[in-house]
């Protein structure tokens, strides 16, 4: 393991903390006091993009421990979050507590996911692409013919989260639940990469048939990647649909499932910090084309009405130039920042 | 390497750029304006021109545009100008929903809106920032102001559509048996929205149903789904798609020999239909909720002197009402003492018979209603041209309201 020069580790336990340095502690400590003082010094515009990109990080780190660290991949992310809105919502609407109703959420988007989870056993690459994207057009066509639990064509309408009595019914309220949720997902997922089931799935992804043979059952951990992947994914789709407070099958849609699957891999593949980098990155992309826009309207009047054909364009031509030019996405990008500042001056 | 150093770069800069942006502050917050202000009253638009839906988005955001154009030109509200900030939403909702928010953070008292997707999503953070939204989705569910406060639009809702066509067939039916009818619309929310009040309604009427055939938007032909349906000999038919899957039912109809009647509904037909299906085009009805370009109504001569004559589609005219009618709100709120969006919900609640200079049918808003009103122009296509046939009135049956 890469650790930093005059780090020892005398236990086992040691080697395989999360934060190993106190530099590092103090760091996350600084920065999590950052994102909690945030909201005060931010505009309620900013801090409504700061709670999409919340949401985004534990959708995309979802993804991430599916496709980047167990290799599975899945086209169906957007409907699984979908399960995961509706599910919570309906649990809400019938008076079940919020933070039950978001566990409940993420169960049962758990077992929808492992049923279409079950043919990754014998399916690998783009066949398991395409299984995962039947899983979506199968989503949607429920989301759309779920009649009183879906709300059929006209969608759910939702009531703000609401926890013992406080409601979080203003952006700033929203913020602070949405980022213990985040953080909570973001130290799941850390978590289990560095269990048992964690170094199972990397072994699945660099190669199944080692795997197999050292003793790993693929189903079973496949299943259980499936499984987790889904719930946070759930969790990911129970607070979005509280956050906007109406859901509709047509927002869970193919195109957010490509959606998470290009921050995974612009973030990095595999990284739970590449996750957050690309969850980041994708949403705040739409919004600096936007004040770039804004920017030019002096000299182009008409280039606000095109800059959602100018995004597409950028989106598709930074998920093309990531993929040559920086595959392991910005979590390595991040790494080579790091090392740069570890060995400066003397850069060899 | 020297890519690296660019894309390390360019985070550095998005970064920095996040930062300095962040560094704002506060913006401003009230939606609010002061009375005998002459600072310009802030309308956002938020049109999908770019997204799935843009064929029909951009001449309706133009509509907007030129309707705002207009009302300034014309001293706009007691002397305050309209600043309108169109925006693409491409059809996507975390789109939509990010432009909104900073829209009303700029001070935005309505919003112009579009698409079903965007419109439905900010349904509750209308309500809660107390702000208005015309838009152009019609999904009948938005008229309740119990669920949608602040929602309004300016066209009959599309299950009304549905049941005012139903009605003028059903006037005009002659023969002693009961009248054949069949629905033909996409597995969509918006196909999907006015199916089942508009099957009561025909059945109430005494029509007999005889099938539905799913045709996706984006059909390339429609053969398969008709030929069922030709066995099933329908009278009428009901097109709830969009104008290319309208022209696609259209020809592969005509190429089955199937004879019947078909009517569509507002996104189904529209100047365009006549040149994507030819003369397969003719004798189709179409529901519409604006004047066509050059109709002899009292309005047209404004947008004709607007767009120097250049013909513009149906959509436009919509888009120009629907300013039309958010400026009788506004200058009822501010004779009232104030512009804010709650100054302006209650002031369009207040719209009697509004009549946007014959452009539109009349429009009424209740506190407890919101359903424009009661009307469809009824148009069929002659000669490739859509011809005025009549305006079909319903009654405001309390039991229609939301379905």
């Amino acid at each position: 393991m890469q650790g930093k020069c005059g780090l020892f580790f005398t236990s086992y336990q040691g080697e395989a903390r999360i934060f190993q340095s106190g530099f590092q502690k103090i760091m996350i400590g600084l920065l999590v006091a950052g994102l909690l003082a945030a909201p005060f010094g931010l505009g309620s515009y900013l801090v409504s993009i700061m709670n999409l990109i919340f949401i985004a990080v534990i959708g995309a780190v979802s993804l991430n421990l599916l496709t980047g660290v167990c290799g599975q991949i899945s086209l169906g992310h957007g409907a699984f979050i979908g399960v995961g809105a509706f599910a919570a919502g309906q649990c809400t609407l019938h008076g079940v507590p919020f933070p039950l109703a978001i566990l409940t959420g993420g169960l049962i988007t758990a077992m929808v996911g492992m049923v279409f989870g079950v043919p990754s056993l014998r399916l690998k690459g783009i066949y398991l692409a395409i299984a995962t994207l039947a899983a979506q057009l199968v989503l949607e066509y429920t989301f759309l013919h779920g009649g009183e639990l879906t709300g059929g064509s006209n969608g759910l309408l939702l009531n703000p989260p609401e926890i013992l009595g406080f409601a979080f019914d203003s952006e700033t309220r929203m913020y602070y639940l949405l980022f213990v949720f985040a953080c909570l997902s973001l130290l799941m997922v850390s978590n289990i990469m560095r269990s048992k089931y964690g170094r199972a799935f990397v072994s699945i992804r660099d190669f199944y048939l080692s795997a197999e043979i050292v003793g790993v059952n693929l189903f079973w951990y496949k299943i259980i990647a499936f499984g987790v992947s889904s719930f946070l994914a759930g969790v990911a789709g129970g607070l979005w649909g509280h956050y906007t407070g109406y859901i509709s099958g047509e927002q869970f849609n193919i195109g957010l499932s490509i959606t998470y699957l290009a921050m995974v891999v612009i973030g990095g593949l595999g990284s739970v910090i590449g996750s957050v980098f690309g969850a980041v990155f994708l949403t705040l992309l739409p919004e600096v084309l936007n004040v770039l826009a804004n920017g030019l309207s002096g000299w182009f009047p008409a280039i606000n009405q095109v800059v959602g054909a100018i995004q597409h364009g950028v989106f598709g031509l930074v998920l093309i130039l990531f993929l040559i030019y920086e595959p392991e996405g910005l979590a390595h990008r991040w790494r080579l920042i790091k090392a740069y500042w570890k060995l400066y001056p003397f850069a060899h | 390497m020297r890519v690296g150093k660019i894309i390390t770069a360019a985070c550095t800069m998005l970064l920095a750029g996040l930062m300095l942006f962040g560094c704002g502050g506060e913006e401003q917050k009230s939606a609010e304006t002061k009375k005998a202000d002459t600072t310009p009253i802030q309308v956002g638009g938020l049109v999908d021109m770019s997204g799935p839906t843009s064929s029909v988005g951009v001449p309706y955001a133009q509509g907007l545009k030129a309707g705002v154009q207009y009302v300034n030109a014309n001293g706009g509200i007691d002397g305050r100008m309209i600043e309108f900030n169109l925006q693409d939403t491409a059809y996507n909702v975390q789109q939509g929903l990010s432009l909104y928010k900073k829209m009303v953070n700029a001070g935005a008292v309505c919003i112009q809106g579009y698409g079903s997707a965007v419109t439905e999503a900010l349904v509750r953070n209308l309500a809660k920032d107390k702000v208005p939204d015309l838009s152009a989705s019609y999904s009948a569910h938005l008229t309740d102001p119990k669920t949608a406060p602040y929602n309004f639009f300016v066209a009959a809702d599309y299950s009304t559509q549905a049941r005012a066509a139903i009605k003028y067939f059903k006037d005009n039916w002659t023969e002693a048996r009961a009248p054949k009818i069949a629905f033909i619309y996409p597995d969509h929310p918006y196909g999907l929205a006015p199916i089942k009040g508009a099957k009561a309604y025909a059945e109430e009427l005494g029509f007999e149903i005889v099938g539905d055939a799913n045709v996706s938007l984006k059909a390339i032909d429609a053969t398969t789904e008709l030929l069922p349906l030709k066995d099933l000999a329908p009278d009428f038919c009901w097109i709830g798609g969009t104008t290319p899957s309208t022209s696609v039912i259209l020809k592969s109809a005509k190429n089955i020999g199937m004879e019947t009647t078909f009517f569509t509904n507002i996104w189904g037909s529209d100047e365009n239909l006549p040149k994507l299906a030819g003369e397969d085009a003719n004798g189709a009805f179409s529901n519409q909720a604006a004047a066509v370009y050059g109709q002899d109504v009292p309005g047209m001569k404004a947008i004709m002197e607007l767009t120097n004559n250049e013909p513009q589609m149906t959509h436009f005219t919509r888009g120009f009402v629907s300013v039309l009618v958010m400026t009788e709100g506004l200058k009822r709120a501010a004779a009232k003492g104030g512009i804010t969006g709650e100054s302006l919900k209650d002031a369009l609640e207040t719209l009697r018979d509004f009549d946007p200079m014959g452009l539109a049918p009349a429009i009424s808003y209740f506190p407890d209603d919101h359903r424009p009103n009661m009307a469809v122009f009824l148009y069929t296509i002659k000669d490739g041209k859509l011809t005025f046939v009549k305006e079909q009135i319903l009654e405001r049956r309390a039991d229609w309201l939301g379905h």
